[in-house]
C-alpha cells in the first residue's frame, strides 16, 4: 500500500527580520502509512506546525515535493482538501455562531446539500455526544467543549487523513482523555491520524510511530519503543541546590566508567548508566566521599523526553520556556 | 457561487447578531448628522460657503465619509477571524478563495447600503432635498468606494496580522483622506498648499460628486471623475485582496 503522506526534501523558508532567511523546515523526508497514528514531536519553533500546515495545504512549500492521499501537494491542493480534515491549534469556530451552525457551514463547504449536511451534522453531534450545548454560541463553550467541537468540525467530511495540531494543549485532564478517546475511535475506523504534540507521555501511549523534530529537521523516527531502546540502560537523575554544587558533583563523577553520559539542565544532572541498581550505590558513595551529596535522587527507565534530550542536547520542557 | 452564498449568509448572521454593530454601524453616522450638522448651520452663512443650506452640503459628504470609515475598518473583523482560527478552518475546506474574498466584500457592501439608507432617511428630517436618480447613482458610487476601501482594509489586515498595527496604518491614511476631501469644511477655505494636496485625494472628487448628485447634477464633471477613479481603485484593490486570500498565511 502506498504511503498516505510521502515527502521528499520538503522545505519551507520564510523571509525573516532584516531580510534574514529563516529555515523553518529543512528537507524533511517522511512516509506515513495508511491507518497509523503518527506523531510529530518537538519543542515550539522546531518546525512541527509549519510541516503540518504545508501538508494540509495551508502553506506552500518552498522546496522539495510531497504527496498527500496520493495527490501532489502543490498542483492538486483542491482535491487534497476534500479528503483531509484539520484541527488547528486555535480551533476555528466562529464564536458568535452556535456549534451546530459552525458545523453546518463547514459541511456545506464540503459540497454537501443542505439536507445532507443537516443529517451529517446531526450524526456527528450525536456520536460525539455534543447535543447538550450544540445550540449555544461557541463563545460560551469551555475549553474542552470547544475542542471536541473543533474535532467534530475536523471529521465532518469523513476524512481519510486527519491532522491535529496540538489537540490537547491547555486542556484539563478529563478533556484531554476525552479527546484521545475520540482519536482512538477514529483510528479504529481506519482514519489515519497525523498529530503534533509536546506531551511526550501522550505520544508514547498513543502513536504507532513518532518523528522527533528539532530546528526544522527530523532527528529521530520510529515507534516510541524503538526510540527508547536507543537509550539502553537506566537514567539516574540527581537534584542539587544550585549549579555550583552540581558542577562540583559532576566533576567528581567525571571519569567513572559506569556512567556513559551526563546531561545538565539547571540544577539537575542526568546520568545514563547501564544498570541503575548497581550504579546507584556507587554514585552515592562517590558523592558522599566528596561531600557533595545530592538533594534528591531518582532512578528511571528512559522516556521519550530522555530520547529527546539525548538527541538534541536540551529537554523539551526547557526549550519551550525559552 | 454557492460558496459565496454560504460565506455571505454566515457573515450576515454573525454581523447582525453582534449588538455592537447597531452602535458603530448605525448610531455613529447618525450622531455625526445630529451633532455636526447643527454646528455647520452656523457657518452656512459665511462668505465663500458654497451652499446656503448646511444639510445640503453636509449630508452628501457624510455619506462618503461613512463609506470611507465603515469600509475602511472592516479589516479588524478579518483579523478576528484569523485570530480565532476561523479563516484557517475555511481555508482547509475546498471553498474557493475567490468566494471567500467576494463573500466578505459583498457583506461589507450590504452593510454600507443599509447605513447609507438610514443616513439619507435621517437627513430628510433635517430638510434634505434630493434627486432620486442622482441618489441612486450616488449609491453605486458609494458601493465602489466601499469595495475599494474594504479590499484595502482586508489586505492590510492580512499583512499587518495584528490589531494595533492595523489601527495605526488605517488611521494614518484614512484621516488625511478625510480632511482633504472637504467633508467637514470646504477645501476652498484652505491655503494653496492644502488645495493642491487635496487634488490628489480621490475622496475630494467623491464628495463633490455626491453633492452634485444629491442635487441631480448628473453631468457635473466631478461625477465622471469620481466614478472613473473609484471604478479603477476598486478593481485594483479587489484584485490585490483576492491574491492575498490565495496566499494568505492565516
Amino acid at each position: 500500500m502506498p504511503p498516505i503522506i510521502h515527502t521528499e526534501k520538503l522545505s519551507k523558508t520564510f523571509a525573516g527580520h532584516k531580510k534574514q532567511i529563516v529555515e523553518a523546515v529543512r528537507a524533511i523526508d517522511l512516509d506515513v502509512a495508511e491507518g497509523e497514528i503518527f506523531g510529530l514531536l518537538g519543542p515550539n519553533g522546531a518546525g512541527k506546525t509549519t510541516t503540518m500546515r504545508m501538508l494540509c495545504t495551508l502553506l506552500v512549500p518552498t522546496g522539495g515535493r510531497a504527496t498527500v492521499t496520493g495527490l501532489d501537494l502543490v498542483t492538486q491542493a483542491g482535491e487534497i482538501r476534500e479528503r483531509i480534515g484539520y484541527v488547528g491549534q486555535k480551533g476555528g469556530l466562529e464564536p458568535v455562531a452556535t456549534g451546530r451552525e459552525n458545523l453546518m457551514l463547514h459541511a456545506q463547504l464540503y459540497r454537501l446539500s443542505k439536507a445532507e449536511a443537516a443529517r451529517r451534522v446531526d450524526s456527528v453531534i450525536e456520536r460525539l455526544n455534543l447535543g447538550s450545548f450544540a445550540d449555544r454560541k461557541a463563545e460560551t463553550y469551555s475549553g474542552g467543549q470547544k475542542r471536541i467541537f473543533d474535532l467534530a468540525s475536523g471529521v465532518i467530511n469523513r476524512p481519510q487523513l486527519l491532522f491535529l495540531d496540538e489537540p490537547t494543549t491547555g486542556l484539563d485532564p478529563q478533556s484531554r482523555a476525552r479527546v484521545w478517546e475520540e482519536v482512538r475511535a477514529l483510528h479504529a475506523q481506519k482514519t489515519t491520524i497525523f498529530v503534533t504534540t509536546h506531551y511526550l507521555e501522550e505520544a508514547d501511549a498513543l502513536c504507532d510511530r513518532v518523528a522527533i523534530v528539532d530546528l526544522g529537521k527530523i532527528v529521530a523516527l520510529g515507534s516510541p519503543a524503538e526510540l527508547k531502546q536507543q537509550i539502553a540502560g537506566d537514567i539516574v537523575t540527581l537534584g542539587f541546590n544550585d549549579e555550583t554544587e552540581l558542577s562540583a558533583a559532576s566533576a567528581l563523577l567525571q571519569s567513572q566508567p559506569l556512567i556513559r553520559e551526563r546531561h545538565q539542565s539547571g540544577a539537575t544532572l542526568q546520568l545514563y548508566v547501564d544498570r541503575g541498581d548497581e550504579a546507584l550505590p556507587e554514585i552515592m558513595r562517590i558523592l558522599g566521599q566528596g561531600h557533595r551529596p545530592p538533594k534528591t535522587i531518582h532512578l528511571s527507565r528512559p522516556s521519550l523526553d530522555d530520547v529527546f534530550l539525548k538527541l538534541t542536547g536540551h529537554t523539551l520542557r526547557k526549550s519551550e520556556s525559552e | 457561487m454557492r460558496d459565496i452564498y454560504l460565506i455571505m449568509t454566515n457573515e450576515i448572521r454573525v454581523t447582525f447578531r453582534n449588538p455592537f454593530w447597531i452602535f458603530h454601524g448605525l448610531v455613529q453616522p447618525v450622531i455625526y448628522l445630529l451633532l455636526f450638522g447643527p454646528l455647520l448651520n452656523g457657518v452656512a452663512g459665511t462668505r465663500g460657503f458654497p451652499s446656503a443650506n448646511a444639510i445640503q452640503f453636509f449630508a452628501p459628504g457624510l455619506l462618503i465619509m461613512n463609506a470611507l470609515f465603515s469600509a475602511g475598518f472592516v479589516g479588524f473583523s478579518l483579523q478576528d477571524k484569523v485570530d480565532c482560527g476561523f479563516l484557517e478552518r475555511l481555508r482547509v475546506t475546498p471553498v474557493s478563495r475567490l468566494a471567500l474574498a467576494l463573500g466578505l466584500i459583498f457583506v461589507s457592501s450590504i452593510e454600507l447600503v443599509i447605513q447609507s439608507t438610514v443616513l439619507v432617511l435621517c437627513a430628510l428630517l433635517f430638510g434634505l432635498q434630493f434627486d432620486l436618480f442622482g441618489v441612486l447613482l450616488l449609491v453605486v458610487l458609494i458601493l465602489l468606494i466601499g469595495v475599494a476601501m474594504a479590499s484595502t482594509s482586508f489586505t492590510l489586515a492580512l499583512i499587518t496580522r495584528e490589531g494595533g498595527m492595523l489601527a495605526g496604518v488605517t488611521n494614518t491614511f484614512v484621516l488625511p483622506l478625510l480632511i482633504l476631501s472637504g467633508v467637514m469644511l470646504p477645501i476652498s477655505f484652505g491655503p494653496p498648499l492644502i488645495q493642491v494636496l487635496a487634488r490628489f485625494d480621490p475622496f475630494l472628487y467623491a464628495v463633490n460628486a455626491a453633492r452634485a448628485l444629491i442635487n441631480g447634477s448628473v453631468l457635473d464633471p466631478s461625477v465622471g471623475i469620481a466614478f472613473l477613479v473609484f471604478a479603477a481603485l476598486s478593481l485594483v484593490t479587489l484584485a490585490v485582496f483576492i491574491r492575498g486570500m490565495r496566499e494568505a498565511v492565516a
